[in-house]
């Protein structure tokens, strides 16, 4: 089966440093994965640099629905394929909710006001939050954002959605929501890259994890092979870490 | 060849001007010095020689005027337009600068008994087809702001037909406007320019202009001092002290009938006003007739206002831009331009943009080279303002843009844009404040802003309250915009808190 995402020997430099060595990786269409790891293993570089908001190295290649991911003409339908949920929402502070929505249909793909709208409250409600569509982002709480920005990433209806900690900077009564949303998604085929550390979320919803450490991919494996039989110390001491906390 | 000539006349040009600009003040001497105001540059009056010395007909009479008094003497630079209220307010104790002795300022100050009978003249360019003042229909003519030639040219603007009459700070640059060609013609005492053209082949008086009148000394009124000086006239008369010196500066004696020989009654004091604060500063009568001119001042000032503050901000969020994002070259020079023109005094540019630039072919109409400068200025301000508005937006709401597949246009059209430019409107409403306070420095390239109206009132009337009308009439204009300044830089920090 050809690979909807397909990662070869991706490397990153920060200067000298490098955040990336030579990860490879391929994600199959409707493929649910979850990238674990330590803080600063370059998780999120690592997604960062499918939809080339960080440019890699010229030594690998991303190919993202066969389409090269690098700076140019193609980059617009890499990213129309590629939604993105930060851990800070991002949302856009000066529109409303259902601005904030439609304004990369209308600017990107060009449809018109009122489909635009119609597809943005479709998405708001599919993620809980219709009734607040005229207000700003400002007036909502975190979970509520995060919903938000997830109903944002998919107007564009991309194949492909990366989450970087979508729960890390929420209040943890305001984890459960969002995680819902995300399981539903996963649920209807949408495939995804979910950097997380929500490992019992992560081991329910995901098709195969994947562990980095040093800006490598140590080891992958579908949940049980890495929750339940890792086989490199370094993913054992990981998992031993995060779990006692 | 032909250019080396032209860049002397311009270094030339530029010294005379900035003769103008700063103020030269003779030795000054002793506590009880005499304080003469003159308007340094008015040939043969009042000038500099080449040794920076200060000499001419009135300098040498009021230094004899002076030592009679047995009083010491410091010589202050005044602009003309500015001695009247320099005499009213007694920072000066005599002005000199070939005044016109008339009915209208005789109401508001005194004068000794005149020395000079002299009438107005027009000037023109020795190859122009212009041979007298019938040619001048829709023509543009220049004058010295609030001068006798000034209140002849209005008054006989409509029988004429003068397209426009354009006022200036003073000879050096109307005649230099005059060579360059933006004025037909140049109306002005008669002694002045004759000795001013005497080594100009280029420039050429052609016509004078009978409006008679005659030169005095000019004091506060009712001073004391007026007729001390008064009778010292008197005796340098008799003892021929006075036409000696038409001599010297003429070259030739001044016929027995004139007051340069003959002894003449002190002006008299005109039923006039009673001079007390309210009268001189805040004068109603002054006032009502003064007001229209102030509100044509209004409109221009307003009219460069607008404009200026408009296409500032168009060119320098452009610039901002560039600056950001542009490839090196661009940004680079992008930086030398906003750094360069934060740094050059806008009087500064607004005199090379307007004198300087027509020795290379392009010659500005006032209105345009004054709103040139404001806009290079501005817009270098307006640039580091945008820059700081877009540098303050989180980096997460570029890479949201990014990541959704906007292209740049629109991630700054609809996304980074809107939302600096509320961070920033509190710095952009001063910077429009500072630039219609500055619409006020066009007066120099004769524009007839607010200012310049209000200089020319004061003159015309021998009273300060047009100037404080023009200063209530900024303030009406600047003072809501300052506050809106206040209100929104205390919204913005409440909702930052
Ligand atoms: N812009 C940058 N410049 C230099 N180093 C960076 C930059 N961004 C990330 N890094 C470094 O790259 C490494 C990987 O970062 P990151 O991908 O953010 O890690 P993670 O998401 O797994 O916590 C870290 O050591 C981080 O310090
Ligand atoms: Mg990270």
């Amino acid at each position: 089966m050809d690979s909807l995402i397909q990662l070869k020997n991706v490397s990153k430099h920060y200067g000298k440093f490098m955040a990336l060595r030579y990860v490879n990786l391929d994600v199959a269409e409707g493929e649910v994965v979850s990238v674990i790891g330590p803080s600063g293993s370059g998780k999120s570089t690592l997604i960062r640099c499918i939809n080339l908001l960080e440019h890699y190295d010229d030594s690998g290649k991303i190919t993202v629905n066969g389409t090269v991911v690098r700076k140019g003409a193609d980059l617009k339908n890499v990213r129309a394929n590629v939604g993105m949920v930060f851990q800070n929402f991002n949302l856009f502070p000066h529109m409303t909710i259902l601005e904030n929505v439609k304004l990369a249909p209308m600017r990107v793909g060009e449809i018109s006001t009122e489909a635009a709208t119609k597809r943005a409250l479709r998405l708001l409600d599919n993620v809980g939050i219709s009734d607040q569509a005229d207000k700003y982002p400002g007036q909502l709480s975190g979970g509520q954002q995060q919903r938000v920005a997830i109903a944002r990433a998919l107007a564009m209806k991309p194949k492909i959605l990366l989450f970087d900690e979508p729960t890390s900077a929420l209040d943890p009564e305001m984890v459960g929501e969002v995680l819902n949303v995300i399981r539903k998604l996963a649920g209807q085929g949408v495939t995804m890259i979910i950097v997380t550390h929500e490992m019992g979320f992560a081991r329910q919803v995901s098709d195969r994890i994947v562990f980095m450490d040093a800006g490598q991919v140590v080891e992958s494996g579908t949940p049980a092979d890495i929750f339940d039989g890792a086989k490199e110390p370094r993913t054992l001491t990981f998992l031993k870490n995060v779990l006692e906390q | 060849m032909h250019f080396q000539k032209l860049s002397l006349k311009f270094v030339l040009i530029l010294t005379s001007l900035a003769a103008y600009l700063v103020p030269v003040s003779a030795a000054s001497t002793g506590e009880n010095a005499l304080i003469v105001g003159a308007n340094i540059g008015n040939v043969p009056w009042e000038f500099q020689d080449t040794a920076g010395e200060l000499i001419g007909f009135e300098i040498d009479l009021v230094n004899e005027v002076a030592k009679r008094l047995d009083r010491a003497i410091e010589v202050i630079n005044i602009p003309f337009n500015g001695l009247f209220s320099a005499v009213q307010s007694s920072r000066i104790d005599i002005a000199i600068s070939s005044i016109t002795i008339t009915e209208q300022r005789l109401a508001s100050v005194s004068f000794a008994q005149p020395y000079y009978d002299s009438d107005q003249s027009l000037t023109i360019r020795s190859d122009s087809s212009i041979q007298s003042i019938n040619d001048l229909q829709d023509e543009v003519v220049a004058v010295d702001t609030g001068s006798t030639g000034d209140i002849w040219a209005s008054e006989n603007q409509q029988q004429y037909g003068f397209k426009e009459i354009r006022r200036y700070e003073g000879l050096a640059p109307a005649a230099l406007d005059l060579q360059i060609g933006r004025v037909a013609g140049y109306i002005s005492d008669i002694p002045a320019m004759q000795y001013y053209t005497k080594d100009k082949p280029e420039l050429k008086v052609v016509e004078r202009i009978d409006t008679g009148g005659s030169y005095s000394m000019m004091f506060r009124k009712d001073d004391e001092l007026a007729l001390s000086v008064n009778e010292i006239i008197t005796n340098l008369k008799q003892e021929g002290f006075v036409n000696e010196l038409h001599n010297k500066w003429f070259g030739v004696l001044a016929e027995e009938t004139t007051s340069t020989a003959k002894v003449t009654a002190m002006p008299g004091v005109k039923a006039g006003l009673l001079l007390n604060f309210m009268d001189t500063f805040l004068n109603k009568a002054v006032f009502v007739e003064t007001l229209p001119m102030l509100l044509l001042g209004l409109t221009t000032t307003l009219k460069l206002g607008l404009v200026s503050i408009v296409l500032g901000l168009f060119f320098g969020l452009l610039l901002a831009l560039i600056r950001l994002y542009a490839p090196a070259i661009a940004r680079v020079t992008a930086k030398i331009y906003i750094n360069v023109f934060r740094s050059i005094p806008l009087l500064v540019l607004l005199i090379v943009i307007f004198y300087a630039l027509p020795f290379v072919g392009i010659s500005l109409s006032p209105f345009t080279a004054a709103a040139t400068a404001l806009i290079i200025v501005s817009s270098a301000y307006t640039a580091e303002i945008f820059r700081s508005g877009i540098e303050a937006i989180p980096k997460g709401q570029f890479e949201a843009s990014q990541a959704l597949g906007l292209s740049f246009v629109h991630m700054m059209k609809d996304v980074i844009l809107p939302q600096a430019t509320r961070i920033v409107i509190p710095s952009l409403t001063n910077n429009s404040i500072n630039v219609i306070k500055d619409t006020a420095l066009a007066s120099v390239v004769a524009m007839p802003d607010l200012l310049k109206q209000a200089t020319q009132a004061q003159a015309i009337a021998a009273n300060p309250t047009p100037l404080i009308a023009a200063a209530g009439i900024y303030l009406l204009v600047l003072l809501p915009m300052v506050l809106a300044v206040s209100h929104l830089e205390k919204k913005y920090s409440k909702r930052n808190q």
